[in-house]
């Protein structure tokens, strides 16, 4: 039997049933939009976090400490890359600049007359700063009174900071600094990824003269100035060998080795492990939310199923005709088939744009980048099918094997 | 029955017909049960041959066997014993796909309640057979058209059943039966449900089709709709009790 007619056939059986077969589709439509939503959503986050590190920290390298076996970000603060380390770290082949970071403590940061308590001061190098990040203004220069703000920073103000205006640090111990914001920055060079969304409103100082975490370097044997984390620029061509090297430094002979507890992993990281890494977190959260959705998709295959058994019941005698003009069982099981797999189909073409509708709305909600899931969008519409003929088998089976005489019978 | 018929013993004719050489139907030893609870013997060694081109009545009282006759002729059921050979091809035997496309291609059905697909056109339904027999769409509608202004029906193609009078309907039903171009057109009580008139047109319509070379087997429990046959199979509890030739006794 040519599908044509199957089709026309099933046509006509839907619209005879207008509101039931609505409802049907409704149900795998609700399934098929909400892992189109998740998915969606998901591959937007993920995208969004990825990007962002991808285009600006692919050729960078993190270098901290962390108790072994925990991945813990918090716990990576302790001082002990000394100057020692990071002359060390600078002469390895393949790296371009060794960005050390420390945390400056201040009680708050004032502008004019508004005073926001806990800030984050970063104290950094002037390199942190290329043109690529300036929104406005210049770089601070080391021993230089001056600060560079990130956009955040600028915006908790009242009025927005701009370069050249005045900021006043209150430090732990009560005293003053006054200084110059000489720079306005959407980001740093070899800060740790973090997306756009979850940048938090920073100051960057000049490590001299803000900073003032020192240590007893064993190599040098003199006290010397030490950070809890350490970003490394390196030539993109050669990260795999360049990352291996700063690795082997740090498990071996480093300042931060001996400063450390033995069970503090030494850990040189690249841009794209995180970028794995994140993927990787998103990617198992995304699975496993869209996985509680295609629960719904599994009701609407029931109810596909469902109203395929009414249908074959109120149908007997349409069988019992079509068997006695010379259907067979298969030409049965077809005209069936394609009912529920049409329901099905039908469900899931609405169900797609539906679903991109309030993933795209999602996105809106938490300000990321909307981004396309086309994987997912063409195994829902395959899905979407194939819950129809699933749901549709048993059903189609019923009808194929119902017996011609009773089925004329049948009232 | 009227008085002073002619009966004529079962076993003779039997052999009589079996012996002609264009023999469409062919029904022999043929015994149907039902298993419910108890077993009901529907047919009982049943015998019976339809030549080609001929007109056969069935007439007999309720649960005689009548249907069950025509449904095993044509295919729709399997009898418990004995052999039914439709146009040469052995219907007891077939598989049943086999026999779907018997029932597709060499009989067409003609109904008491018509039965005919309650959301498909009158073309539409005269063409079903045609569809599953693997006619491609334009010679399905052709046909069918050509079939239905054969019947009177050339205005009405496109209705639906519920849009068209019962008399109507058993055309369309009588059309879609011809459209195959079977061997034989089995008919179940076809007036059955149309008023005296409205049969009367339908057994016309059966006349001029049988005159045009096709072959009937007809079910009825009427006297007068049996006599447009040639000859009438009269069924009891099962058997055949007798046959009755009312060739050239039209009235
Ligand atoms: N599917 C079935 N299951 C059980 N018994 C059946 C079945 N079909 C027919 N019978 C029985 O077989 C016998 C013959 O039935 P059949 O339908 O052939 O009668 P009929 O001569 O066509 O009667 P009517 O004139 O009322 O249509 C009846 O006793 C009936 O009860
Ligand atoms: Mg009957």
């Amino acid at each position: 039997m040519d599908t044509g007619e199957s089709v026309r056939i099933t046509l006509r059986s839907i619209r005879a049933h207008k509101l039931r077969s609505a409802l049907t589709v409704v149900g795998v439509v609700i399934g098929i939009a909400s892992v189109i939503t998740f998915a969606t959503f998901g591959a937007s986050v993920e995208a969004e976090i990825v990007g962002d590190i991808e285009t600006s920290n692919a050729g960078n390298i993190y270098v901290f400490g962390t108790p072994s076996g925990d991945d813990d970000f918090d716990r990576t603060l302790q001082p002990v890359f000394t100057e020692h380390d990071i002359q060390q770290l600078e002469g390895i082949a393949g790296v371009e600049a060794v960005l050390p970071r420390g945390i400056v403590q201040t009680q708050s940061v004032r502008h004019g007359n508004q005073t926001l308590a806990r800030q984050q001061v970063t104290a950094t190098r002037p390199a942190s700063f290329t043109p690529g990040v300036l929104v406005e203004g210049r770089s601070f220069e080391t021993d230089e009174e001056a600060v560079v703000v990130n956009e955040r920073m600028a915006g908790s103000f009242s009025e927005n900071l701009t370069a050249g205006e005045r900021l006043t640090m209150t430090m732990p111990d009560g005293s003053e600094r006054n200084v110059t914001v000489v720079g306005v920055v959407n980001g740093t060079r070899g800060e740790v990824p973090v997306s756009e969304f979850a940048r938090q409103p920073r100051v960057y100082v000049p490590i001299d003269p803000f900073y003032e975490s020192v240590v007893e370097s064993p190599s040098a044997g003199v006290r010397q100035r030490a950070y809890p984390q350490v970003t490394l620029v390196v030539d993109p061509r050669e990260i795999p060998e360049t990352q291996s090297a700063i690795q082997t430094y740090l498990s071996g002979e480093s300042d931060a080795r001996s400063l450390s507890a033995d069970d503090t992993e030494l850990i040189a990281r690249s841009g794209n492990d995180f970028v794995e890494e994140i993927s990787d977190v998103i990617e198992r959260i995304t699975r496993f939310v869209t996985g509680i959705a295609v629960i719904a998709l599994v009701v609407g295959a029931i109810g596909i199923a469902n109203v395929m058994l009414v249908s074959v019941t109120e149908r007997t005698r349409e069988i019992g005709i079509m068997k006695a003009v010379g259907a067979r069982n298969r030409d049965v099981m077809q005209v069936f088939l394609v009912e529920a797999a049409l329901l099905g189909t039908i469900g899931s073409l609405l169900g797609v744009p539906l679903g991109l509708l309030v993933g795209y709305g999602a996105t809106r909600y938490a300000e990321v980048t909307f981004s396309l899931a086309p994987l997912w969008m063409a195994l829902a519409v395959g899905v979407g099918v194939l819950v129809g003929v699933v749901a549709g088998l048993y059903p189609a089976w019923r009808a194929a094997r119902v017996d011609p005489i009773d089925a004329l019978r049948h009232e | 029955m009227t008085e002073g018929e002619p009966l004529i013993a079962v076993q003779s004719v039997r052999v009589a017909v079996s012996e002609s050489a264009n023999t469409t139907v062919r029904v022999d030893g043929v015994s149907k049960q039902y298993d419910l609870g108890g077993t009901v013997t529907a047919l009982d060694d049943v015998s019976l041959d339809l030549s080609a081109g001929s007109y056969t009545a069935v007439m007999g009282p309720s649960g005689s066997g009548k249907s069950t006759l025509l449904n095993l002729i044509g295919g729709l059921d399997t009898p418990s014993s004995g052999q039914v050979v439709v146009n040469g091809q052995d219907v007891s035997a077939a598989s049943e796909a086999e026999r779907a496309d018997i029932r597709g291609t060499e009989v067409g059905f003609v109904f008491q309640t018509f039965n005919l697909m309650p959301r498909l056109s009158a073309v539409e339904n005269v063409a079903l057979p045609l569809v599953f027999d693997g006619w491609d769409r334009n010679r399905r509608r052709e046909r069918a058209v050509s079939l239905l202004s054969e019947v009177g029906l050339g205005d009405r193609t496109d209705h639906v059943p519920s849009e068209l009078s019962g008399g109507q309907r058993q055309r369309v039903a009588i059309a879609r039966a011809l459209s195959t171009d079977p061997a034989l057109i089995l008919a179940d009580e076809p007036t059955g449900n149309v008023d005296t008139d409205t049969g009367a047109q339908i057994l016309d319509l059966f006349d001029d089709l049988h005159a045009a070379g096709n072959t009937f087997l007809l079910v009825t429990h009427e006297r007068h709709v049996a006599e447009r046959a040639e000859r009438i199979v009269h069924v009891e509890d099962g058997h055949i009790q007798s046959i009755e030739d009312v060739s050239g006794g039209e009235h």
